[in-house]
């Protein structure tokens, strides 16, 4: 399998670079508050804040600003709120091949291409992709705890978030409760998600052709989750963590963006479909986690195995090591996270146009593929002298590859249609992140 | 505490005393056994590291100013493995009262310490008469009450 | 088979949970876990940021940290 120009494999690196504001971190012990109104509110609430910059080579670029307080209460409980502001630019992969012959798109608000605004074309071997894709997003989240007895305290939480196109409240509760002299927790937890999805240009009927720009009205989904989670510590120097979570979703699952290029024998792109997805999907997943720390320095490692009805099973692996410089006022800590996942059922990058998929499950987002992904980055933090405020400064990056069926399925259309590279659907770059944390 | 009250008090003081020879003395200067017999001792068990403590210092200084003239006496017992951490937070406070160091934990095994923090409030016989784990406002007012009780006793 | 699965998971969390009871610390040595690292959650909005990250552009989401741990105080 040779390509023309590009390895068979290629890696691009995304660049994300993220700023955050300093934290304000106000201590309990504090005595007589000073400052009135605005010094009280400082010293009683822990503010934590952060800017992140996310930029994708040649793709999206986001710009999310967080803000989180948190008070906590005398006899234990705890409120806290967060806002999360994100705004998405750039241009976004459809899910379609690259091919021979130019290509030509409407933007999602188009109700045909007579009437459409605003097209795009996509040059001959080009990945299609909307050039004006934009996207913005508020999302807010709050929770309280509350300590029943001295050993079990009940959460109580929940979240909105809210987009041009996309609506979505959740609701959780926990309840957690200590034994053993407080070494062991056992938690328990419920989320019911209800989200309404508005499409631009309203939703696409599942399968249909592309250029007929049939739409149908708004649609919902609604998901159900549950964890159980076991907390124990080991020793001074070891705490040991075990999640088990499943979750169920409903409803409209399709992303309304996402189309599947058709193709004929000769590998030429003749049209387009809409994808089309279950409308159930159930999925469980184990995560464990371990923490071990001495006086100058702690590791972390997290383990996490996925399974869903979908067909998809991934495996995750984290590790942070955090180094402290003498006097503890800083640290470095680096980290490595390795990703897995094998494809869904209905992941296929094309469609002969020999198939007839009346009631086929079918999509050609990348985020079903079947790829593996490598971050690694570093954090600096250090503690101000006044041992109120911490600052830190993080950099991530990532690379993303498709298994290599995938990049073959890419290559049987790609050198039939006479393209010059391997498709890149959208993740298969890497993504670096710098972020100024406040901690 | 009613039964058996004789021999549970010469156990206790026996405990009491082997804690303090045990606990490596503060540097303020000997611990003189003879003087806390007969008087309301406080005793907290305290870490740097423990988020609460930090409230309970001042009140334990505030109970100290007001009680002490009428027999309390106050103790707080470090359990910080790194003497440097407790020197830390010791000058954040600057106590009035008694400080002792215990990093092997010992004193605050025979006290059977559940919880941090914990404070033992025990009477002019050395007897513990009230335990308290964890520190809250509201539970300082009865440990309040509670001193003011065994201070009107003989 | 699914209630079979069931069992055996309900069996092995009896034995983990009855297990944990003879591992741990004493209360007042928990100085080394009551620093911020050595929670699970610990890392807060750098955790969340990067779960949104993640999730934009994998097929799994969340499972993690839940609290415990900690000082274990009050």
């Amino acid at each position: 399998m040779q390509l023309k120009s590009q390895p068979a494999v290629l890696r691009r690196r995304l660049i994300a670079a993220s700023c955050a504001l300093l934290t304000t971190s106000a201590t309990r012990s504090q005595e007589a508050p000073e400052g009135g109104f605005v010094g009280r509110l400082l010293k009683e609430w822990q503010l934590e804040s952060a800017l992140a910059y996310y930029h994708e080579n040649g793709r999206v670029q986001a710009i999310e600003p967080v803000v989180s307080a948190s008070h906590d209460y005398d006899d234990g409980g705890n409120v806290s709120f967060n806002f999360t502001f994100d705004s998405l630019s750039g241009s976004s992969p459809n899910g379609a091949l690259p091919s021979r012959a130019a290509q030509t798109f409407a933007s999602p608000s188009a109700q045909s291409f007579a009437t459409a605004r605003r097209l795009y074309n996509v040059a001959p071997g080009n990945l299609p992709a909307d050039p004006h894709y934009s996207d913005a997003r508020a999302a807010f989240g709050g929770s309280w705890t509350l300590p029943l007895e001295r050993l079990t305290r009940v959460t109580l939480g929940g979240k909105l978030s809210i987009e041009d196109d996309f609506y979505s409240g959740t609701f959780n509760a926990a309840i957690a409760h200590d034994f053993n002299d407080k070494n062991t927790t056992l938690s328990f937890g419920i989320s019911d998600e209800a989200d309404v999805i508005k499409p631009i240009g309203n939703t696409p009927v599942p399968l249909s052709n592309y250029a007929a720009f049939d739409k149908e009205g708004n649609k919902s989904k609604n998901g159900v989750a549950a964890l159980l989670g076991l907390t124990q510590v080991m020793n001074r120097y070891w705490l040991a963590q075990l999640n088990v979570t499943a979750d169920r979703f409903s409803g409209y699952l399709n992303d309304p963006y996402k189309i599947v290029s058709v193709l004929d024998a000769g590998g030429n792109t003749t049209g387009y479909i809409y994808e089309n997805r279950p409308e159930v999907r159930t999925r469980r997943s184990v995560y464990l986690e371990n923490r071990v720390g001495g006086a100058r320095a702690s590791a972390g490692l997290s383990l996490r195995y996925m399974t869903d009805t979908w067909g998809i099973r991934s495996q995750t692996a984290q590790v942070n090591l955090r180094w402290w410089a003498a006097g503890r006022q800083q640290y470095i800590e680096p980290t490595v996270r390795w990703y897995h996942q094998t494809a869904a059922d209905f992941f296929q990058p094309w469609l002969p146009n020999t198939t007839a998929p009346a009631t086929q499950f079918i999509s050609a987002d990348s985020r079903l593929a079947n790829f593996h992904a490598l971050t690694y980055g570093v954090k600096y933090g250090f503690d101000l002298s006044d041992k109120l405020h911490r600052g830190g400064i993080r950099a991530h990056r990532t690379r993303r590859v498709l298994s290599a069926d995938t990049q073959h399925q890419h290559c049987d259309a790609g050198l039939a249609a006479g393209t010059r590279s391997v498709s890149e659907p959208e993740g298969r770059p890497g993504a670096v992140r710098l972020q100024l944390l406040g901690a | 505490m009613a039964d058996g009250e004789k021999p549970v008090r010469a156990v206790s003081t026996v405990a009491a005393l082997c804690c303090l020879i045990m606990a490596v003395p503060a540097p303020a200067g000997p611990i003189d056994l003879a003087a806390l017999r007969g008087r309301v001792v406080y005793r907290d068990f305290w870490a740097s590291w423990c988020t609460p403590c930090r409230q309970s210092f001042p009140w334990m200084e505030s109970i100290r100013k007001s009680y002490q003239d009428q027999g309390l006496a106050v103790i707080a017992v470090d359990v910080d493995q790194d003497r440097a951490d407790a020197d830390r937070f010791l000058a954040q406070f600057h106590p009035g009262f008694e400080v002792l160091f215990d990093p092997q934990g010992s004193n605050a095994e025979k006290f059977k310490v559940s919880g941090m923090p914990t404070s033992l409030i025990i009477d002019r016989h050395g007897v513990v008469r009230y335990t308290h784990v964890g520190f809250w406002p509201a539970d300082a007012q009865v440990a309040a009450q509670q001193i003011r009780e065994l201070l009107a006793e003989h | 088979m699914r209630v079979r699965t069931s069992l055996i998971a309900l069996a092995v969390g009896s034995v983990l949970l009855a297990g944990c009871s003879s591992v741990g610390v004493k209360p007042w040595q928990r100085d080394i876990l009551s620093r911020s690292d050595m929670r699970p959650d610990g890392a807060g909005l750098d955790d969340a940021i990067d779960e949104h990250l993640y999730f934009s552009k994998e097929a799994s989401s969340g499972g993690r940290s839940f609290g415990g741990g900690g000082c274990g105080c009050n």
